[in-house]
C-alpha cells in the first residue's frame, strides 16, 4: 500500500489543465505570450542579477556609509533608497537574487539527477527494488520536510551551499515521484518493447529511449519546483536558518525589515515584490511549457 | 446491490442482532481496509521516527549543553547529560524510546522540567488543528463556489481574474503575505491582533486565528479553484451523464452543482489529502510568525533544545496525521462514489 504523494509539488503538476477549444490561432498567439512574457522577465531578472553588477559599478550589499541611512525611494544614486544601516537597497535585490536563483538552480539540479535517476530506476526494474524505493520515499514523504530542511539547515550550519542541501531534500523524493510516474507511462510502449526485444542494454533504454521522452515533464517540473524553492529559501532565512544575516538575500531583507515593518514597510514590500514576481513567472513559465508540451 | 457498509445491515431478529452485528463487523470490508492500511502505515511510521532519531543526532551539541548554555563547565555538562541519559549509545536510546512508545509512553521533555511528552503535545495540537481546520473551511467556502461560476462562464470574466488570483496566490510567500497582511490589518488598522494573546471569549479566539488561517487558506484557494475548474470543465464537456442530464432538460446551473460538481469532489478530496502534510509544513512557519503556541511552535523550539523526545513525539503526531488523512480521504471516496465502495465478500 502506497500513501499517495503528499507533496504540493507533486499534486501541482497533477491538476490536468483542461482547456476549451477555441480559436486556434488567436489562442496559439496567447499561448506563445503565456510563455514569452514570463521567460523575458526572468531573463531580465537573471541578467540584472549576475551580469549587470559586473559591468555596472553597483554599490556594494553590504558595508554601507552610515551617513546614508534609511533614504527614501527613488533617491539618487540610490533607486530603491538605503536600509537602516546605509546598504544600497537595490545593490543587495540584485545580490540576493544571485543567491535565489543559484539556490532554485542547484535544488533542481540535484532533484532532477538524484530524484529523477530514482524514480527511473524504480519504474523500469519495478518488483522489489521498486517496492523497496518507494517504501523509502513514502517515509521522506511522511516526514514534514521541513523539520528535516531546518535540523539539516541547522546542524549543517548557515551557508548557501547547506542551504541547497537541506532544501533537496524536498525536491528528491517529488521529482523522483514525478519521474516514476513519467517512466511508467513509457515503459510498454512500443518503442521501448521493441528496443527491449533488439536485446537493447537496460541502461541504455533508460537514458536514450526514456529520458529524452520524459524531460518535458521534469522540465516543467522544475519550474514550479524552482518558484517553490525561492519561496523556502526565504522561509530558511526568515527563521534563521538560512543564509547568514549580513549577506544580502531576499529572505533575509525581508526578515531584517520585519522589525520595522510599522514604520517603513518598505523594507519588506521592496524585496517581496521581487519574490513574488519570480515565483510568479517561474509558475507561469511551467504552466505555459505544460500547455504547449501537452504534460498532463 | 449487496448491503456492503456497516451501517446498512438489516437489523434482523432482536435476539441475535448484536451477534450478527459483531460478525458483520468482521466480514466489513471496509474494516478490512482500514486495517490493512494502518498496518502498512507502521513500516513508515517506524522509518520516520528513526530518520528524525538520526537527523537529531547528527545535530551538533545536545539538550545538555543547549540547555546549561555556554558557560557550564565540562563537568556539570557531563554530570547533567548523565542525568538525561544522553551518555547511553544512540541504538540504546532509540530502542528505549521505541519501547517506551510500543506501551504509549511517548517519555519525558528534557528540557520542560520532566513534563510528559504527551501533556504538551495535548496541551499544543488543538491550536494547530484549529489552525487548519479553520483554513480549510475558509478555503473550501471560498474556493468551490468560485469555481462553479468559473465553470459556468468559462474564459469570462470572473474565470480571468480567478485565473490572475489564483497565480498570485500560490506563487506569493506565507511570511510575506503574513507581513503584508500584518501592514494593513494590525498597523494600519487594529482589526486583528499580530501576536497570540490567551483569550476565553470565542470571538477572541476567532480574532487571534483569523489572520493565520487566512494566510494557510490563500495558496489553497488559488490552488483547490484552479483544480476544480478545470475538473469541473472536464466533466462538463466529455462525460455522458451530463449530455443525458441536458438531454432530460436540466438547468446549466443545476447540471454544473448537482451532476459535476459531486464527481468533481472526489478529485478534490485527493487533492485535500496529499496536501496536507504540506499544509501542517507551513503551520510551523505561520505559528513562529504569530506566536501561536501550536505544536510546529513547539516543534522549533524543541529542535533548538535539542529535546529529542519532543521533537520525536512531534514528528510521529505529524506521521499519523498523514496517513490518517491518506485513510480518510479513501474511505471518502466510497461515500462520494458508491462504484467505489469496497465490495463485500459474501461467498
Amino acid at each position: 500500500m502506497s500513501l499517495p504523494a503528499a507533496n504540493i509539488l507533486t499534486t501541482a503538476s497533477v491538476a490536468p489543465a483542461a482547456e476549451l477549444a477555441g480559436p486556434a490561432a488567436g489562442r496559439r498567439w496567447v499561448r506563445n505570450l503565456e510563455i514569452a512574457i514570463p521567460a523575458t522577465v526572468l531573463v531580465l531578472l537573471l541578467f540584472f542579477c549576475f551580469i549587470w553588477p559586473m559591468v555596472y559599478p553597483v554599490p556594494k550589499p553590504v558595508g554601507g556609509s552610515l551617513t546614508t541611512v534609511n533614504l527614501p525611494l527613488w533617491s539618487k544614486g540610490h533607486i530603491f533608497g538605503t536600509d537602516i544601516v546605509g546598504n544600497d537597497v537595490m545593490s543587495r535585490i540584485l545580490y540576493g537574487g544571485r543567491v535565489s536563483f543559484e539556490v532554485a538552480a542547484g535544488v533542481q539540479a540535484i532533484g532532477l539527477a538524484v530524484g529523477g535517476l530514482i524514480g527511473l530506476v524504480a519504474a523500469y526494474r519495478g518488483g522489489w527494488t521498486d517496492a523497496v524505493l518507494m517504501r523509502i520515499l513514502d517515509i521522506f514523504i511522511a516526514f514534514p520536510s521541513l523539520v528535516l530542511v531546518l535540523a539539516i539547515a541547522d546542524s549543517l550550519g548557515p551557508s548557501e551551499t547547506h542551504v541547497i542541501w537541506a532544501l533537496s531534500a524536498f525536491s528528491i523524493p517529488a521529482f523522483a515521484r514525478v519521474a516514476r510516474a513519467a517512466a511508467l507511462q513509457l515503459r510498454d510502449r512500443p518503442f521501448v518493447v521493441a528496443a527491449r526485444l533488439s536485446g537493447t542494454r537496460a541502461w541504455r533504454i533508460m537514458f536514450q529511449h526514456l529520458v529524452p521522452n520524459m524531460l518535458p515533464q521534469l522540465l516543467t517540473f522544475s519550474m514550479l519546483g524552482a518558484s517553490l524553492t525561492i519561496i523556502l529559501e526565504g522561509a530558511l532565512d526568515f527563521l534563521g536558518y538560512g543564509i547568514p544575516q549580513p549577506t544580502a538575500s531576499w529572505g533575509n531583507m525581508i526578515a531584517s525589515g520585519e522589525s520595522f515593518i510599522s514604520v517603513y514597510p518598505r523594507y519588506v514590500v521592496v524585496p517581496s515584490i521581487f519574490l513574488l514576481g519570480t515565483a510568479i513567472a517561474l509558475n507561469m513559465l511551467g504552466d505555459g511549457l505544460r500547455a504547449r508540451w501537452d504534460v498532463r | 446491490m449487496s448491503s456492503s457498509s456497516v451501517t446498512v445491515q438489516p437489523a434482523g431478529r432482536p435476539g441475535s442482532a448484536v451477534a450478527q452485528r459483531l460478525a458483520g463487523l468482521a466480514r466489513s470490508p471496509s474494516l478490512r481496509v482500514i486495517g490493512r492500511r494502518l498496518l502498512s502505515a507502521i513500516p513508515v511510521l517506524w522509518g520516520v521516527t528513526l530518520l528524525s532519531f538520526l537527523v537529531m543526532n547528527a545535530l551538533p551539541g545536545d539538550a545538555a549543553s543547549a540547555m546549561l548554555g555556554i558557560n557550564a563547565t565540562p563537568a556539570e555538562l557531563r554530570a547533567f547529560s548523565i542525568q538525561l541519559h544522553l551518555n547511553e549509545p544512540l541504538w540504546v536510546r532509540y530502542g528505549h524510546w521505541l519501547g517506551g512508545v510500543v506501551t504509549g509512553n511517548l517519555g519525558q521533555s528534557l528540557a520542560s522540567g520532566h513534563q510528559s511528552v504527551a501533556s504538551i503535545i495535548g496541551q499544543r495540537l488543538p491550536v494547530t488543528l484549529e489552525l487548519v481546520v479553520y483554513a480549510l473551511v475558509i478555503t473550501l467556502v471560498v474556493s468551490i463556489p468560485l469555481a462553479v461560476l468559473c465553470a459556468r462562464w468559462p474564459r469570462g470574466i470572473i474565470d480571468r481574474l480567478s485565473m490572475l488570483f489564483s497565480m498570485g496566490s500560490i506563487s506569493i510567500a506565507p511570511y510575506v503575505l503574513a507581513l503584508l497582511l500584518i501592514i494593513v490589518f494590525c498597523v494600519d488598522s487594529h482589526v486583528f491582533p499580530s501576536i497570540y494573546s490567551p483569550t476565553s471569549t470565542i470571538v477572541g479566539n476567532l480574532r487571534n486565528y483569523t489572520l493565520p488561517s487566512i494566510i494557510l487558506a490563500v495558496p489553497l484557494i488559488g490552488f483547490y479553484t484552479r483544480f476544480l475548474r478545470a475538473d469541473l470543465l472536464e466533466q462538463m464537456q466529455a462525460e455522458d451523464y451530463i449530455v443525458t442530464a441536458r438531454a432530460k432538460g436540466v438547468s446549466e446551473w443545476r447540471v454544473l452543482t448537482r451532476h459535476a460538481l459531486r464527481n468533481s469532489f472526489i478529485g478534490l478530496l485527493t487533492v485535500i489529502g496529499l496536501n496536507l502534510a504540506t499544509l501542517i509544513g507551513v503551520t510551523v512557519i505561520i505559528e513562529q510568525i504569530f506566536s501561536l503556541p501550536g505544536i510546529g511552535f513547539e516543534l522549533l523550539n524543541a529542535i533548538s533544545n535539542r529535546d529529542v523526545p519532543v521533537v520525536e513525539g512531534i514528528v510521529l503526531v505529524f506521521g499519523i496525521a498523514v496517513v490518517l488523512a491518506n485513510l480518510l480521504t479513501d474511505l471518502l471516496y466510497g461515500v462520494l462514489d458508491p462504484r467505489i465502495r469496497h465490495v463485500a465478500s459474501r461467498s
